[in-house]
């Protein structure tokens, strides 16, 4: 397929509406970044498989997925680093496909932080601005204000080696925000800081977008940190958009087989519809008989489908509760891990379960591992997912 | 009872490493410490030792006296004028490290950003082959080139680009091509390394943050560059310094510069230990070269030290 004849229809939304707009007025109002049909191939391979996306003025959207599944290479054709092989990219509804990367604006903070050890910090900070015939005193006003807002002030005559990590954070930020970029992307940035002070940055960098009002791309293979800033999260798998949402609705309706497994803390059961009344669908899974509500999609019976439940949704069983569905499982094992604990138990067919539960460790502790238990969960809780065309 | 005390300062920090008095870490650093004794420090030791040594009666002298370095230096400006050789060996050996360094460096970069990964090294050999083969070999093969009737000037005249043909042979430009042949290997491979050194994510955030590729290198490759631009400015300094052969074999023996003409120190240097008996004094011209090239070294040093 033509990646480019599917995103046409709406690239013209002018023509629709009737209203004698320019396109670039109504991108300019609407979107950040367009992202249209982007494909890369290295040799057989598809690295990036048409690629839709759309990032409106001021939002926080996080790319995520395992490695390998090309969001740091969307983030690099974005920035012009790397070369597509088809499709079309828009900031503020101007065509930068074939911009060069030095006049494209869209600075980077990079996972290794990338900062030039040849250079203090505030000559670091003013790279971006000293390319070009600058005013001094323009310039040595901007790097104050920067430094202010990231916290710098009294560090701007200091080598990069002397540096902490986090200071050098701060440091590629400023150096990346100097030249008032309408987008910032950013490329795993917390991976090099220690746990602590990751989630430190993640309140401060979800306050410093909100305060400049501009647009984060932020690529992460991290759910917390993609669900704890993001407004919106793609979630990609091996070169496809599988899922793009709120973290909310990422987390509790995953679209496909793969985000399912990937985001969360879910029990995947594969089985076959077996009958469908007016609100519910019952599903025949090897561990047992499941029942889910009615969702969007229609299910028929004989259907494929994957029957999805949160891990913190299951709850011991209480003698059988109406409403509730229900396995049984043995015991193999608990993790405890500070305010809630981690169940792992064994299906009778030998299936991994994962239960978590908000309880005191002391509570965990008195059910004997190997002990027989009955799990169940409520079916308004239980997420079907219709077989995958892959 | 008595009590085992550990002194942690006396310990060696990283435990698999041998401690400070084991026996195993005098057997590791024995081989280097008696090979540069016997093969450096020694024969330096005796060539300075007998720099100050007396010729009496034809025959060398031990001894103390700074009699050589005193005839040495009342001839710096008259007579011999040594100065004005070492004047000529410096002129030679910066224009031919600078003229080097301007050559490999794009070679270097090429290399390096041009060729594709799985043939960098094989081009890499290649290009310091010729440091394996024998230097007087390649010394008498340039001669046949760069003749008046050789190889090169053959082809300029049959190509009508001259007339008659250029003399390079037996002129300065001759004892610098054959110095470029010495150490264009070394300072590829020197600049090649500190290249690849380089953090390559430093050459996307520059063009990133809106460099051209000529400021990306200007402003953040060359920079980055500097260690090996020194460390080969040193070798490349010393190596010419030092060389005596490109001098005779191609340059002739002559040094006509635009200093004048006078020939290299290290030919100096050679002509006095063949026509005199004087080994002392041709001891003591030798240490003042070896002086002249510690301070490079040295200073070289400090410089890349500074940088870190």
């Amino acid at each position: 397929m033509n990646p480019l004849s599917a995103a046409k229809p709406q690239s013209n939304p002018s023509l629709q509406t009737g209203v004698p707009l320019t396109e670039n007025a109504i991108a300019a109002t609407a979107h950040d970044l367009e992202i249209r049909g982007v494909s890369k191939q290295f040799g057989s391979l598809m690295v990036l498989n048409n690629i839709n996306l759309s990032v409106k003025a001021g939002e926080f959207i996080a790319i995520m997925g395992p490695s390998g599944c090309g969001k740091t290479t969307l983030l690099r054709i974005i920035a012009g680093l790397e070369g597509m092989t088809s499709g079309e990219i828009r900031l503020q509804g101007k065509d930068i496909t074939h911009l060069p990367v030095h006049r494209r604006n869209t600075p980077m903070v990079w996972q290794s932080f990338a900062l030039f050890p040849h250079l203090n910090v505030q000559q670091n900070i003013t790279f971006g601005l000293t390319l070009i015939p600058h005013n001094r005193a323009d310039v040595k006003r901007k790097v104050q204000e920067v430094a202010k807002m990231m916290h710098l002030e009294t560090m701007l005559n200091r080598p990069i080696s002397q540096l902490s990590g986090g200071q050098k954070q701060r440091v590629a930020i400023a150096r990346a925000l100097i030249t008032e970029p309408k987008i910032l992307l950013l490329d795993e940035p917390m991976s090099a800081l220690d746990p602590h002070l990751r989630v430190r940055m993640q309140g401060e960098l979800k306050r410093l977008q909100q305060t400049l009002d501009i647009s984060f791309i932020y690529v992460t293979h991290n759910q917390n940190e993609a669900f704890s800033m993001a407004d919106r999260v793609v979630v990609m798998n091996q070169g496809n958009i599988d899922q793009v949402g709120t973290p909310t609705e990422i987390y509790s309706r995953p679209a496909t087989h793969f985000v399912a497994e990937f985001v969360g803390n879910n029990n995947l059961f594969d089985g076959e519809v077996v009958s469908v009344s007016e609100k519910t669908v019952t599903v025949s899974c090897p561990q047992g008989r499941m029942q889910a509500l009615w969702h969007e999609q229609p299910h028929q019976v004989g259907d494929r489908v994957t029957v999805v439940v949160p891990a913190e949704r299951l709850s011991l069983a209480s003698a059988g509760t109406p409403g509730e569905n229900t396995i049984n499982a043995t015991l193999r094992g608990f993790e405890f891990m500070g305010s809630q604990v981690i169940y792992f138990l064994e299906t009778d067919t030998g299936y991994e379960v994962r239960m978590i539960r908000q309880e005191a460790l002391d509570q965990s502790l008195s059910i004997p591992i190997n002990s027989k238990l009955q799990l169940s969960w409520k079916i308004q809780d239980t997420i079907l997912l219709g077989e995958q065309i892959q | 009872m008595t009590k085992q005390i550990s002194i942690p300062g006396k310990r060696s920090r990283i435990r698999w490493l041998p401690q400070d008095n084991s026996l195993l870490k005098y057997i590791c650093l024995a081989p280097a410490v008696i090979y540069d004794s016997i093969f450096f420090l020694l024969p330096l030791v005796f060539l300075v030792w007998i720099g100050f040594w007396s010729v009496e009666n034809y025959r060398a002298v031990p001894g103390f006296s700074l009699a050589n370095y005193s005839d040495i230096f009342s001839q710096f400006f008259v007579k011999s004028r040594y100065a004005y050789a070492i004047a000529q060996s410096l002129w030679v050996a910066i224009t031919t490290t600078a003229l080097g360094i301007l050559l490999c460096y794009p070679f270097a970069m090429a290399l390096m950003f041009l060729v594709p990964e799985r043939l960098q090294r094989l081009l890499l050999v290649l290009a310091i082959t010729p440091f394996w083969t024998s230097y007087i070999l390649r010394l008498y093969a340039w001669q046949t080139i760069l003749n008046n009737n050789g190889l090169l000037n053959t082809l300029l005249i049959q190509l009508k680009w001259v007339e008659q043909p250029v003399t390079i042979m037996f002129t300065q430009w001759g004892t610098r091509i054959g110095l470029l042949h010495y150490l264009a290997p070394i300072i590829i491979l020197i600049l090649y390394l500190v290249l690849r050194n380089t953090d390559r994510s430093l050459l996307g955030a520059a063009r990133n943050l809106g460099a051209t590729q000529w400021q990306t290198f200007w402003r953040v490759i060359l920079p980055l560059s500097k260690p090996g631009i020194v460390y080969s400015a040193v070798f490349g300094l010393i190596i010419s310094l030092g060389d005596v052969l490109s001098g005779i074999i191609l340059g002739g023996g002559t040094g006509q510069s635009v200093l004048g003409k006078f020939p290299l120190f290290s030919t100096v240097i050679l002509n006095e230990y063949a026509a005199s008996t004087n080994l002392p004094r041709t001891s003591a011209l030798a240490t003042i070269l070896i002086g002249i090239m510690m301070i490079i070294l040295v200073s070289g040093l400090k410089l890349t030290e500074s940088e870190s």
